[in-house]
């Protein structure tokens, strides 16, 4: 009996030196953390990614869409012609972004805003969610070819919500459900409101480079037309301050109504475009 | 003998509760700057850390995804790429400060020898000698100092392209201030 007492008088003693300082420490689960690196481009390669800008950065984006590898030596698989887009984006907050591009694609200004609802979490909520709004005005219609134009003609709109997923360290996958309005379309029966559903995904070859691939479903697309949806396939090259995207894709255009509404290559015949965006941080 | 055993439970039951200081918030700074390049320099002001004063055992943790950077893409691709923080989520230091008695410690720093191991992206390198100061004021005990670790220790693969603009001898900077626990 009385080594019992003792045993447990000098009980907190044996505990405590059983008890290393760090298990005293070592406490607080580390979840509830915020996913990163879902996408490192603010685009996958033509579907906006859920990557923001961060507070009170700005981005310049140069991206390129060379002519169709088709030519072959004729252009010089496409070199010896490019449509340029310049964009600038800036971080109102982390959450909040506005952009403005010119793109030499119909000669189209476009103004955006880019706002993250809400982020994944490990061991919470399974994805993250980002509206992404544009407001385009086409200033390549011409009066002489279309003498009953309106500025209202020139002007398109997009609405759309990036859903994304990072499965794991390598892999990431997005779903763009996505709404755009062109008021000047050119196949007459085609809707001026379209719908479409863009897929995109990130994969990991190595610790700074991945593949990329977008498709945008057009939902609605007139019988007769010729534009077909864009499929791309790319790299991400990330080297320190910025990203570097090649790829090829069947769309010359780089604005989301471009690009879905007005696919003009076809993979099946090599009528593909190689393109790059390169993005730098200030 | 009932008596004294009842004592000296008290006795270590008292010392025990009162030997330990701590802090939840101290402050490590990481820098691996080249001269005229953007610097490459992190904060976290978050860390955990804890002593024994009995025995001068002490250790401390970091969250790596609490460094923070001077910009978001840097800080991104520390812990995607260098840190790899989803699968090391944590620094961990734990040593043994040399000849260690509350008693040298006054309001001014007192220099003393910490021998240690540190582990970081699942590897663990041994810290020996390195130099720290101790203070206490106003109930706050203040152990400081610094050390150079190679961040080849650590398996972190710097890559070529960026080699030139990331030095391989980082400096880490530490200050906690403790309270008794």
């Amino acid at each position: 009996m009385r080594h019992i007492i003792y045993f447990f008088l000098c009980f907190p003693f044996i505990i405590s030196s059983q008890n290393d300082l760090l298990s005293e420490i070592d406490t607080e689960p580390t979840k509830n953390k915020k996913v990163i690196a879902t996408f490192k481009g603010l685009k996958i390669v033509n579907f906006e990614s859920t990557k923001l800008v961060s507070k009170q950065e700005l981005t310049f984006i140069v991206s390129h869409r060379f002519g169709s590898l088709k030519n072959g030596i004729d252009t010089f698989f496409g070199l010896d012609e490019a449509v340029t887009r310049l964009n600038f984006v800036y971080g109102i907050s982390d959450r909040i972004n506005i952009g403005l591009s010119r793109s030499s694609f119909l000669k189209i200004y476009e103004l955006s805003g880019k706002y993250k609802l809400i982020e994944q979490v490990e061991n919470g909520f399974p994805f993250t969610l980002v509206g992404y709004n544009s407001f385009l005005i086409n200033t390549a219609l011409d009066k002489k070819n279309l003498p009953l134009l309106e500025f209202k003609h020139r002007l398109g709109y997009t609405a759309q919500i990036l859903i994304s997923k990072k499965i794991n360290s390598n892999l990431s996958l997005e779903i763009a459900p996505t709404f755009f309005h062109d008021n000047y379309v050119l196949v007459n029966n085609q809707d001026n409101s379209q719908f479409a559903i863009g897929f995109g995904g990130r994969y990991k070859l190595g610790k700074r480079w991945s593949l990329n691939t977008d498709y945008g479903l057009h939902l609605n697309r007139a019988n007769n037309s010729p534009f077909r949806n864009p499929l791309s396939i790319g790299i991400d090259l990330e080297t320190g301050g910025h990203v570097f995207q090649m790829h090829f894709s069947n769309s010359l255009a780089m604005n989301t109504n471009g690009f879905l509404g007005q696919g003009s290559g076809d993979w099946s015949n090599g009528d593909i475009f190689f393109g790059f965006n390169l993005s730098r941080r200030f | 003998m009932k008596y004294s055993a009842i004592i000296i439970a008290f006795i270590t039951l008292n010392t025990f509760a009162q030997t330990k200081y701590l802090t939840k918030t101290g402050v490590v700074n990481f820098e691996a700057s080249v001269p005229s390049f953007e610097e490459v320099k992190a904060n976290n002001k978050s860390v955990t850390a804890i002593i024994n004063t009995e025995n001068g055992e002490f250790a401390s943790l970091a969250l790596i995804k609490g460094f923070r950077f001077k910009n978001a893409l840097m800080e991104e691709h520390f812990n995607e790429n260098y840190a790899e923080s989803d699968k090391y989520p944590k620094a961990i230091f734990k040593g043994q400060i040399n000849d260690f008695t509350l008693k040298k410690i006054t309001n001014k720093d007192t220099s003393f020898n910490i021998d240690g191991n540190l582990t970081f992206h699942g590897k663990t390198i041994e810290i020996k000698a390195n130099k720290v100061s101790i203070n206490i004021k106003n109930e706050i005990l203040t152990i400081s100092g610094n050390f150079l670790v190679k961040a080849s220790d650590f398996d972190i693969d710097i890559p070529k392209i960026v080699k030139s603009k990331i030095s391989e001898n980082i400096k880490v900077i530490f200050n906690f201030s403790m309270l008794k626990k």
